[in-house]
């Protein structure tokens, strides 16, 4: 068994994007050094097993923080953990320069997320983002410069006023950029973001289905032609360059994670921490439990999930790869809704296990939500 | 007792007039119901009832009086006022010799009331009116008692002005029904004849008939008969309602009770069935009742195909306490294997519906209310069906029959116009005006069933302002000039959604009835067409564009709990479609049928 992997979450941003539905609070409302140790503490204490296989340290913003605070979490990190295969860490342009990187590299890092968003400025000023167009190129020409070679760049479609002409400008600049790994995610109108409230008062227009699932068409066939391989619905990647640990994730392999709000997943248990940066602190500090919420998910639910997190990733559910992480046979569990979604042409069925169909990709929630529950 | 000291009484009247409040005050005057029993419509005992504080079910009772130093039993009928359970009432009355017709003062005469009076007449019944609710500020009992005399022939002079909330004028009322009502025949010589007017299954003691015994009597241990049924049993207890069930040694000639004797079904029972004793039974039964008609029907099919044998169960079970609701199998291509049920009216659907989700844990997918219809083939057979989808190719089929019913409505003066105006959108015939009182007026139409049985009486409502009230009443199958209209989804015919129409309305119902469809059933993976035809051939058509894009940009690790629900709710709310063919289509679909297309 290899051991859990590890997440830790830095739940700080300069400032939170309207669209922005994950736990982050402003910088200058907290106190960082204070957060880092509480981290690296809670880090000593999750990871029992040092083997830990990879690591990803994410947010917020972690490159938000000053860079003896980033570097004494990322010191600690690698001081519990060894022989990781990848170690990711998310970085804003505009927030890192060269000696960041340069640290970054060399206290081993070995894979670089960058959020750039979009080549348009349009639209980094509609998504609020604090970065220029200029200083994602400079982000990635300067980790490239300091020895990263894997490395990834967001992009988001569908944001209010793009067009096709556009996102085809975006992704083509990514392409360009020679990046080894790029994510496509669809502009998501989260609840409770100022985004969504201004959708809802009618001052945004959000972009109309029809285009948002050509804009997705056009991402996998620009991409696939350019050589990236199309690996899970949102994520492209040249060969050998696909980012294990979320393949962790999608094959609900155990992990840990560290950090406010953050969620451990281990024997069928999830844990997720207090999302409230003060409260986590507290509780680390005084050496008291700083999870919010223990869920245990039975075996067939556990299986629903992998099921699920499986059929995301475009080489689908794994016949035997499923029946070593689960106990059960996906034909058996599914064989009803296996078979109608084979017939509509949603998935393909072989030896080996099922998958989505390209057809079936843009559309992939109405045949997931089958596989997310069992009929009694 | 001897007969002339019984007394047996219904109390009738339109909806929400006082009936049950007004049984209250009796039961606590006569002292039958101690102060600590005591409670808001007694009578009204089932959930349902209390709950929508209306009265479902008859029942019965019996109350000690006394009368110028002598004891006498009187046996009181609680009757619902709601069209649905008129027959509740026929039976009732059937039972006694008198009945105390409650108008409230502030309504008046009402379409029930009229209904209910007529009821009253015809099963020879002496009536006491009494003007109730004159607590009420707003209570006009000069104004209604001039409509009794009117409408009803019931002198406002001898008509009692009470009020069943404050308890007056309820002491002479009760006088009244002593001096006033007649007491029943003294036949005790005779053989036993006793006539079921009421039962009720109990899950301990089976069958509990309720009884008027007209001659002879009836006594624990005794064999009797149900002449109707021919069967035998032996009485295993008999007793009257205090309101509870007590046991009593013997019901004699004139006298109000029930009877347990072993019967373990229900439908052994036939309400309006005589009993009588098997070694010396009477000569002929009793007149019995016609039974109840069922209106309305309608399919209910189980959600998920394994469920079928529990909603068997389900319905087996609701049938036990409604002997006045049928169900029988039926198989619908598109739905598959359901039971198309027969109700007296929407409520008593509405009803029986609540009463299948409450007690019961089967999803169903319910087809929209149709009446029967009649068909008349060209080799001039005529056949009965309750479903539209049964209706064979027009070719094969002479005419069509619709069931028409006498509707009267009731109402002021100033909504006329508006009223006669739905009616006659409805093809309602007006037989005749009547005026109650210079301000309100009472309509007579004829009028197709299917028109007036589900909107229209919201529609009058609406017109009226909540004043209007209606009531209507069978007459037979006409004619009339109706075709089907099918509904192809995805390029099938789904029975389901078929209905009969007058040819003149059919097509803009079929096109309301798609733009209803459209919206109603959700988009899939796939474009659906949608189709009306008329006798095979397609007069409209939309289409429900499939949706394009449905997929969560981002899953990883710290999402799953909360994406999986997200995913799951997805999935329950497959569930609640019907899948017909590829397409699902969610209950709301199959109620769009009852749209008219008015607005
Ligand atoms: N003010 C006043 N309200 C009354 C009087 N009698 C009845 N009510 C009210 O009228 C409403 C209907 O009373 P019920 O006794 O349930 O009427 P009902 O005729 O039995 O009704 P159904 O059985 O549904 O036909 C209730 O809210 C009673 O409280 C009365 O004399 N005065
Ligand atoms: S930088 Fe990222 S985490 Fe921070 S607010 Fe913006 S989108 Fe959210
Ligand atoms: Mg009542």
């Amino acid at each position: 068994m290899t051991a859990p992997s590890l997440y830790v979450h830095i739940p700080l941003c300069v400032r939170k994007c309207p669209y922005c539905g994950f736990y982050s609070e402003p910088v200058a409302q907290h106190n960082p050094a204070r957060l880092v140790g509480a981290l690296a503490q809670e880090v000593r204490q999750t990871v029992r097993d040092p083997q830990v296989p990879t690591v990803y340290v994410g947010g917020g913003s972690p490159t938000c923080m000053p860079m003896d605070l980033l570097g004494r979490l990322l010191y600690e990190i690698t001081r519990t953990v060894r022989g990781f295969e990848e170690f990711t860490v998310e970085a804003n342009p505009g927030q890192v320069d060269r000696p960041i990187l340069q640290f970054l590299r060399n206290i081993g890092v070995n894979r670089l997320s960058l959020g750039g968003q979009s080549f348009q400025p349009q639209e980094l000023k509609t998504l609020g983002r604090l970065h220029t167009v200029e200083q994602i190129v400079e982000a990635v020409e300067m980790a490239r410069e300091v020895g990263f070679e894997n490395i990834g760049v967001d992009l988001i479609f569908a944001i209010p006023g793009s067009t096709m002409e556009s996102w085809r400008a975006n992704l083509k600049r990514a392409i360009d950029l020679g990046v080894t790994h790029i994510s496509t995610y669809a502009l998501t109108y989260e609840e409770d973001t100022p985004l969504t409230a201004d959708r809802d008062a009618g001052r945004i227009t959000p972009i109309d289905e029809e285009t948002d699932r050509e804009m997705y068409e056009l991402a996998i066939d620009m991409l696939t032609d350019a050589g990236y391989e199309h690996y899970e619905i949102s994520n492209f990647a040249r060969p050998g360059f696909a980012c294990r640990h979320n393949l962790g994730y999608w094959a609900n392999r155990p992990y840990n994670g560290v950090g406010p709000s953050a969620a451990s997943h281990i024997q069928r248990r999830r844990c997720t921490r207090i999302a409230d940066i003060r409260q986590y602190i507290h509780a680390v500090e005084n050496e008291l439990d700083p999870i919010a919420e223990i869920q245990e998910t039975s075996a067939l639910e556990f299986a629903c999930e992998t099921a699920v997190l499986n059929l995301r990733r475009i080489r689908g559910i794994d016949w035997a790869e499923y029946r070593a992480t689960t106990g059960y046979d996906a034909m058996d569990l599914f064989a009803a809704v296996i078979e109608e979604h084979r017939k509509n042409g949603m998935l393909t069925v072989d030896d080996s296990g099922i998958r989505l169909t390209r057809p079936a990709l843009p559309i992939a929630d109405s045949i997931l939500c089958d596989f997310s529950d069992i009929d009694d | 007792m001897a007969t002339d000291h019984i007394r047996n009484f219904s109390i009738i009247a339109h909806i929400d007039h006082g009936k049950s409040t007004l049984a209250d005050r009796m039961l606590e005057l006569t002292g039958t119901v101690s102060s600590r029993q005591k409670r808001d419509q007694m009578l009204d005992s089932m959930d349902l009832e209390r709950e929508r504080g209306i009265t479902i079910k008859a029942s019965a009772v019996t109350m000690r009086y006394e009368h110028e130093g002598r004891e006498y039993m009187l046996n009181l009928i609680d009757t619902p006022g709601h069209v649905d359970f008129h027959y509740e009432v026929s039976r009732a009355l059937a039972a006694c010799e008198g009945a105390i017709l409650v108008v409230d003062a502030t309504q008046g005469v009402q379409a029930q009331t009229v209904a209910n009076a007529y009821l009253a007449v015809h099963n020879n019944v002496e009536i006491l009116g009494a003007i109730n609710k004159i607590d009420l500020p707003a209570a006009q009992p000069d104004v209604v008692g001039d409509e009794i005399e009117h409408v009803l022939g019931i002198r406002k002079n001898e008509c009692f002005r009470i009020s069943g909330k404050s308890g007056i004028g309820v002491p002479e009322l009760l006088e009244a029904v002593v001096t006033l009502l007649p007491p029943p025949k003294d036949r005790s010589d005779e053989p036993a004849a006793a006539l079921i007017f009421d039962s009720l299954y109990d899950e301990y003691r089976g069958v509990i008939c309720y009884v008027r015994v007209f001659a002879g009597c009836l006594k624990p241990k005794q064999k009797i008969r149900l002449m109707g049924a021919g069967r035998s049993y032996v009485v295993g207890e008999l007793g009257k309602f205090t309101p509870q069930m007590t046991p009593v040694d013997q019901l004699g000639s004139g006298e109000v009770g029930y009877v347990v004797a072993a019967i373990r079904d229900l439908h052994d029972v036939h309400v309006g069935d005589t009993i009588t004793d098997d070694i010396h039974p009477a000569p002929k039964p009793l007149p019995g009742y016609v039974a109840p008609m069922q209106m309305v029907f309608s399919d209910f099919y189980p959600g998920n195909m394994t469920d079928y044998p529990k909603l068997r169960a389900a319905f087996e079970r609701l049938s036990l306490n409604d002997a006045s609701f049928t169900f029988i199998p039926q198989n619908s291509p598109a739905l598959g294997f359901g039971f198309r049920c027969g109700f007296l009216g929407l409520l008593h659907m509405e009803i029986i519906q609540e009463r299948l989700e409450r007690e019961n844990d089967v999803d169903v997918v319910q087809t929209a209310p149709t009446v029967s219809y009649e068909y008349k083939t060209t080799d001039g057979g005529v056949k009965r069906i309750d479903s539209p989808s049964e209706l064979p190719d027009r070719s094969a089929i002479e005419e069509i029959r619709e069931p028409m019913v006498k509707l009267e409505i009731i109402t002021g003066v100033d909504s006329i116009g508006g009223i006669m105006r739905l009616a006659e959108g409805r093809r309602c015939k007006l037989v005749k005006t009547d005026y109650l009182s210079p301000t309100r007026v009472m309509l007579e139409y004829t009028a197709p069933l299917a028109e007036i049985v589900y909107d229209f009486y919201d529609q009058l409502k609406g017109i009226s302002h909540g004043y209007a009230t209606m009531d209507y009443e069978f007459l037979g199958f006409e004619a009339a000039d109706l075709v089907k209209i099918d509904i192809l989804v995805n390029k099938n015919i789904v029975d389901a959604l078929s209905l009969i129409v007058h040819r003149s309305n059919a097509e803009h119902r079929g096109r309301k009835l798609l733009i209803k469809l459209r919206k109603a059933i959700p988009r899939h993976q796939f474009e659906i067409p949608l189709q009306v035809a008329i006798g095979g051939k397609i007069i409209a058509r939309e289409s429900i564009k499939p949706f394009r894009k449905d997929v969560l940009a981002k899953l990883y690790g710290g999402d799953v709990t909360r994406k999986m629900k997200v995913l799951k709710r997805q999935k329950e709310g497959k569930k609640r479609l019907k899948s017909i063919g590829m397409v699902q289509i969610p209950q709301e679909a199959f109620m769009s049928i009852l749209d008219t297309g008015e607005d």
